[in-house]
């Protein structure tokens, strides 16, 4: 155990206390999770409120119009925090994130002279800070060549190059309405479509309402994530692998220690960094989750069953790529190798949609007892069921998935121990199954 | 006597190529033994067996009384392929290969740090492996070889790659081990390095075992019965001396050889040389390990497969 755990503990440092593993498990989290807090607040903490006076050559209840909803809009940026749904909102954090809304403090200033190049001109020399035309066939909807322009100067920001097109094409509209004689905020009113609200009614006399998003992008992101934390510590194990090979260092290692304690050794490591990884971009969607008010959505019992389709998972694609590394003598060759493989493990991406669709159908069942899809699957399956798995599917899984562990570092092993001293052309496939059949 | 290593009628294929068979093999303990052969005979085959690398298709092998999985921290190995983590510090790859061999502690750094000294390669502490030369790394490989103090040594091919004077270095290093007890294996083509430093050969040749025992009964039993003589005066004659069957002279040198008759004393025939005439030297000639192993390959395989092995030999 001592030597399993000497090799373990090098291919652990060697991995995962390198600047580039730091940086691409560590740091990139990090960020992300930086910037999930941080980005909206931020972008709208950049933004300043227009102010000055902007001449518009229109006809005057549009002046006003534009005066009126010019007070009262807000940039687009603002627009879109009024769009965070309330249980952001009201989070402290992100509450006190949020920047206090500073109205713009624009005068619209109706044009006199109906000259636009003389205007155009007053703009450039800064007398005003944009001029709009509104001409009376838009505002009246003929079907004219006539359009609204808004010019403004170079240094115009494209935010409020947004707030000025997006209030003037709105105060025509709401013009328009007027001069038909209604009241434009109760038509927006008519025209808001209703959201609609389900919930679902469990046998056993429950309610519970149905959050259809987090339904579909809960199942992806636990499977994403245990797929990113396996195969990037899985392709680490594969890279060292090859690279002992090439460096000739094997048979130092095989002198100290037997082909299935360094094997033990490389995958405990590695199980380690794939820990690592996993902890890093967990806590980096807990914190999402925690900011966004909806840890609500992922109870314990999910949790204890991700962490046991977790070791299953990497115990699967650990072995495999160990085999693979050791059965090729380039990293060329274990891609041709890997193609398989690869192709299996894709499938949970491809069948995701219709798991999370019926996560209790004939294709999730299957699938969800088929290794080495099966934590991939398990962990859709449970994630996104509105009714609980049945418990027999579970516990037969996890049978299921940590049978076919052993018979996979059976398999592995064979493979890793002859593979290992071998050099030049790569094995076919019927070769390794000869190597495990010799053992 | 004890025996480090014992092969029992071990054998082993690669495909259709025998590469050992029916080895038979002991190695007392203690003793410095040349594992001898051409290139391709087998030696490093036998050596992974032996280190349990690989595993014999037949036969046992028996490793300080256990087998080498077992007593793998007791033995310290250099596999003929050099190998080391490229872009590991030096001291740490040695720390590293010690640790898996079970030594721990601070007096390991302080140890790791006087081996380097000693095979002059003090300023190496802080590079990394791929910044030495080849010669360098074969160097600090030997080190993690022995750095755990093994009581077997098994080195293949030692010498090969490093130039004089490093070799010279490893080979103090070796002969040091043996005087404090340790058994050596190691394998070599270059049959004269081995002649100069073994108590014992054994030889293989295309998998089969052609010799085996000390180097001194291996002479005797291949003794020439020739005395080698550079008389002062190169046109005396020798063939009135009592007990010489036959005298050739030696080409482009000025020495003569004198075939003893099988029923003459070789000491009593060497005093009557030298009281026959003047000469610059008179010696009993000693077989040459290479004269030995030719002899033996022409014996088993024909003269064809003896001039292969000589020519191979030649440009070893």
């Amino acid at each position: 155990m001592r030597k399993i755990i000497v090799v373990a503990w090098r291919e652990f440092r060697h991995t995962a206390m390198t600047k580039a593993f730091l940086f691409g498990a560590v740091v990139m989290p990090l960020l992300m999770m930086g910037l999930f807090i941080f980005i909206i607040p931020l972008l709208a903490s950049e933004e300043e409120p227009l102010s000055g006076k902007v001449v518009v050559l229109a006809p005057e209840d549009v002046v006003a119009e534009l005066q009126t909803q010019i007070s009262d809009t807000s940039s687009p940026i603002s627009e879109a925090l009024e769009q965070i749904p309330s249980a952001i909102g009201n989070d402290p954090l992100v509450g006190a994130l949020l920047p206090q809304h500073a109205p713009n403090e624009i005068e619209m200033v109706h044009a006199l002279n109906s000259d636009i190049v003389t205007l155009k001109e007053s703009v450039r020399e800064g007398e005003y800070v944009a001029l709009i035309v509104v001409p009376e066939s838009v505002v009246n909807a003929i079907q004219t060549d006539d359009q609204l322009e808004v010019y403004i100067p170079n240094s115009f920001t494209p935010n409020h190059t947004d707030l000025l097109t997006s209030t003037t094409s709105k105060s025509v509209v709401n013009i328009r309405l007027r001069r038909l004689g209604h009241d434009p905020e109760q038509i927006y009113e008519l025209v808001r479509r209703p959201k609609t609200y389900a919930t679902r009614l469990s046998e056993d006399g429950t309610e519970a309402k149905d959050n259809e998003i987090a339904r579909k992008l809960i199942p992806m992101a636990f499977m994403l994530l245990l797929w990113i934390a396996t195969f990037t510590s899985g392709n680490y194990l594969l890279t060292t692998t090859i690279e002992e090979k090439g460096n000739k260092v094997m048979e130092v290692l095989l002198s100290a220690v037997s082909p299935m304690q360094l094997l033990a050794g490389k995958i405990l490591g590695q199980a380690g960094v794939s820990a690592v990884i996993l902890c890093m971009y967990g806590s980096a969607a807990m914190a999402g989750l925690v900011a966004f008010a909806m840890l609500d959505l992922v109870p314990i019992s999910h949790l204890l069953l991700f962490s046991t389709y977790f070791i299953i998972a990497y115990f699967m694609v650990a072995t495999i790529m160990a085999a693979a590394g050791s059965a090729v003598s380039e990293l060329s060759d274990a891609q041709s190798l890997m193609g398989p493989v690869m192709l299996i493990m894709i499938v949970p991406f491809a069948l995701w949609p219709i798991i999370t669709e019926h996560p209790n159908g004939m294709v999730a069942v299957i699938s969800g007892l088929t290794p080495p899809l099966l934590p991939f699957i398990m962990i859709i399956r449970v994630t996104a069921s509105t009714e609980l798995i049945a418990t027999w599917q579970i516990v037969l899984s996890i049978c299921i998935g940590f049978l076919s562990v052993i018979a996979m570092i059976w398999m592995c092993g064979r493979i890793f121990r002859i593979g290992i001293l071998m050099q030049g052309k790569p094995p076919s496939i019927l070769q390794l199954a000869k190597w495990i059949r010799r053992g | 006597m004890t025996h480090a290593i014992q092969v029992q009628d071990v054998s082993k294929s690669f495909g259709e190529t025998k590469a050992v068979q029916h080895l038979d093999l002991d190695i007392p303990q203690g003793s410095m033994c040349g594992f001898l052969g051409p290139n391709g005979a087998g030696k490093s085959t036998t050596i992974r067996m032996i280190m349990s690398i690989i595993h014999a298709d037949a036969g046992t092998i028996d490793v300080l009384g256990t087998n080498a999985l077992h007593a793998k921290d007791k033995i310290g190995y250099l596999p003929e392929e050099r190998g080391v983590y490229r872009k590991m510090k030096v001291p740490k790859f040695i720390e590293y290969i010690a640790n898996l061999k079970g030594l721990r502690g601070p007096t390991l750094r302080r140890k790791i740090a006087n081996w380097l000294e000693r095979v002059e390669l003090p300023d190496v502490n802080k590079k990394k492996c791929e910044e030495l030369s080849k010669g360098m790394q074969q160097k600090v490989q030997f080190l993690a070889a022995i750095i755990h103090d093994p009581e077997l040594i098994i080195l293949d091919e030692p010498f090969s790659g490093l130039d004089p004077v490093n070799a010279r270095v490893i080979g103090n290093v070796i002969n040091e081990l043996h005087q404090e007890g340790r058994t050596i294996l190691f394998s070599t083509h270059v049959l004269h390095q081995a002649e100069q430093i073994c108590d014992r050969i054994v030889m293989i040749n295309q998998g089969i075992k052609v010799l085996d025992g000390s180097l001194e009964s291996i002479q005797e039993q291949f003794d020439p019965r020739v005395v080698q003589v550079e008389p002062v005066d190169s046109t005396v004659q020798f063939n009135e001396i009592k007990g010489i069957s036959h005298v050739y002279a030696l080409p482009r040198s000025p020495r003569v050889n004198l075939r003893i008759d099988d029923h003459a004393n070789p000491v009593e025939v060497l005093q009557q040389v030298v009281a026959y005439t003047p000469v610059r030297s008179a010696e009993l000639a000693r077989p040459s390990l290479d004269e030995i192993f030719i002899e033996q390959v022409a014996k088993s395989k024909g003269s064809e497969a003896a001039d292969a092995v000589r020519l191979e030999m030649d440009n070893a």
